[in-house]
């Protein structure tokens, strides 16, 4: 049976009715449209479907929309500003960081979490905080390259939209 | 993947969670962080027709060491539990096991008490919380009991606790002085792993640092429960700690082991067995290492 749930997604508030068995993965893309949460091994093992929920990252696949009720989300779809791409994103694209891209949301997010706490990261932190993304494409070299070079640029930590 | 039909039930008591658990008993799964339990539910494993979430009682969330006694909720997560600082000074093997297991992502969701009630031998927090000697609370709508860890385990995916019962605390006595533990688990990776063979060594010195009064070992994925390596733990009381001794126990300790080959698991049992003896060596290294501090 349907419940409503509320949550905050990106900023923006939401009323929902979700069935008990639908993941919070599925209602973001089903429902709300984000499709930058990817559906990779539905099984908590890939990270293509992270999102941070209340400031942490999670595997979307293995929660329950109902236990979003009254959370904050944060989807890839909620970094860009009026001002432009998120210094993260930018930097994932300047240093050819993303092949097929499908790895390239979470891998954002999960670093976005770790630049908020820890602004200037060593790689091997760095390496720790993506080690729930795998990549089958760059080797990692490039997306470590890419947040290395965010905590070097000193923008400070990035915006607190989580 | 769907999950397959339930009922959700979100109680904000443990009280209230134990009245469901007890109306729908074997029809009712509990959810905690979900990480196992909705994989295996994704896999058709099993399909509870009720899923009664314990997630958002508050009571079970909490981390106490007021009493002299760590008390662990059972909704206590991972990454808190690998990032807490009472946790680290004194009970360092179980930060160890908690930053060993899964990703960042699985350890914010994967809970203390879902680590220990999905009962593999793989897991990485039993065997720490075994060597340290800890106690889980299991409490129903009549009753709340307290079992020994090392009593909990009955096999693989199989533990003490009855159908109306929920595991709601872990319990561990501060060690005594002189006390030190170590943990490694081996696998492929160092992240997002099923772990190839893990150890958790715990010792106890005489106050001259001497004499070892007191050792517990505790050997992972090579049996279908964690197991005691016993003859390893009387052959170290009473002898001084150094690394022959430990290198001897170490021997000890293989011959405790039951692996399975490598047509069953991930890796042969002879590299099971070489690897249990060598991570039995180290983690008491770490253990003597910790005590004499």
């Amino acid at each position: 049976m349907k419940k409503i749930i509320r949550l905050t997604v990106n900023n923006e508030e939401h009323q929902l009715a979700v069935e008990p068995n639908q993941t919070l993965l599925d209602m973001l893309r089903d429902q709300l449209g984000l499709t930058g949460a990817k559906k990779g091994c539905e099984m908590g093992e890939c990270g293509a479907c992270t999102v941070i929920m209340d400031g942490i990252t999670v595997n979307s696949c293995l929660v329950l929309a109902m236990q979003a009720n009254g959370k904050r989300i944060t989807t890839i779809e909620g970094l860009e500003t009026e001002q432009g791409l998120h210094p993260i994103q930018k930097a994932f694209i300047e240093k050819g960081a993303i092949q097929c891209g499908f790895c390239t949301s979470g891998m954002i997010l999960s670093a976005k979490v770790l630049l908020d706490k820890n602004p200037k990261p060593t790689e091997e932190e760095i390496r720790s905080a993506l080690s729930g993304n795998l990549c089958r494409c760059t080797g990692y070299q490039k997306i470590v390259e890419a947040v290395q070079s965010v905590s070097e640029d000193d923008v400070g930590p990035a915006r607190q939209e989580s | 993947m769907l999950l397959p039909k339930f009922d959700f039930h979100e109680p904000t008591t443990v009280a209230e969670a134990c009245q469901i658990i007890a109306e729908y008993r074997e029809k009712a799964g509990i959810l905690a962080g979900g990480t196992d339990l909705l994989v295996a539910m994704k896999k058709k494993q099993i399909s509870p027709q009720h899923l009664v979430s314990i997630g958002r009682i508050d009571e079970l969330r909490k981390l106490d060491s007021s009493s002299g006694m760590l008390k662990i909720g059972a909704c206590f997560t991972v990454a808190d539990t690998a990032a807490s600082e009472v946790i680290g000074k004194k009970w360092g093997a179980l930060r160890a096991g908690a930053r060993a297991l899964g990703s960042p992502q699985i350890r914010n969701l994967a809970t203390i008490g879902g680590n220990l009630v999905s009962a593999s031998s793989a897991a990485d927090l039993p065997g720490s919380l075994i060597s340290y000697g800890a106690r889980v609370v299991l409490t129903s709508t009549s009753k709340t009991r307290v079992v020994p860890l090392d009593q909990f385990f009955l096999g693989s995916r199989r533990t003490e606790i009855g159908y109306d019962e929920i595991l709601t605390e872990i319990q561990i006595d501060e060690p005594p002085p002189y006390s030190g533990a170590g943990y490694i688990s081996l696998g492929i990776r160092a992240s997002q792993d099923i772990k190839i063979v893990n150890v958790a060594s715990f010792i106890t010195l005489d106050s001259s640092g001497k004499t070892i009064r007191n050792a517990r070992i505790v050997l992972g994925c090579v049996g279908p429960t964690h197991l005691r390596a016993a003859s390893a733990e009387k052959l170290l009381i009473g002898e001084g700690p150094s690394e022959a001794v430990f290198a001897k126990a170490a021997e000890a300790a293989i011959r405790d082991s039951a692996p399975r080959g490598a047509r069953y698991s991930r890796a042969s049992a002879g590299y099971k067995r070489a690897m249990v003896g060598e991570l039995t060596r180290r983690t008491l290294g770490i253990a003597w290492k910790e005590a004499l501090e």
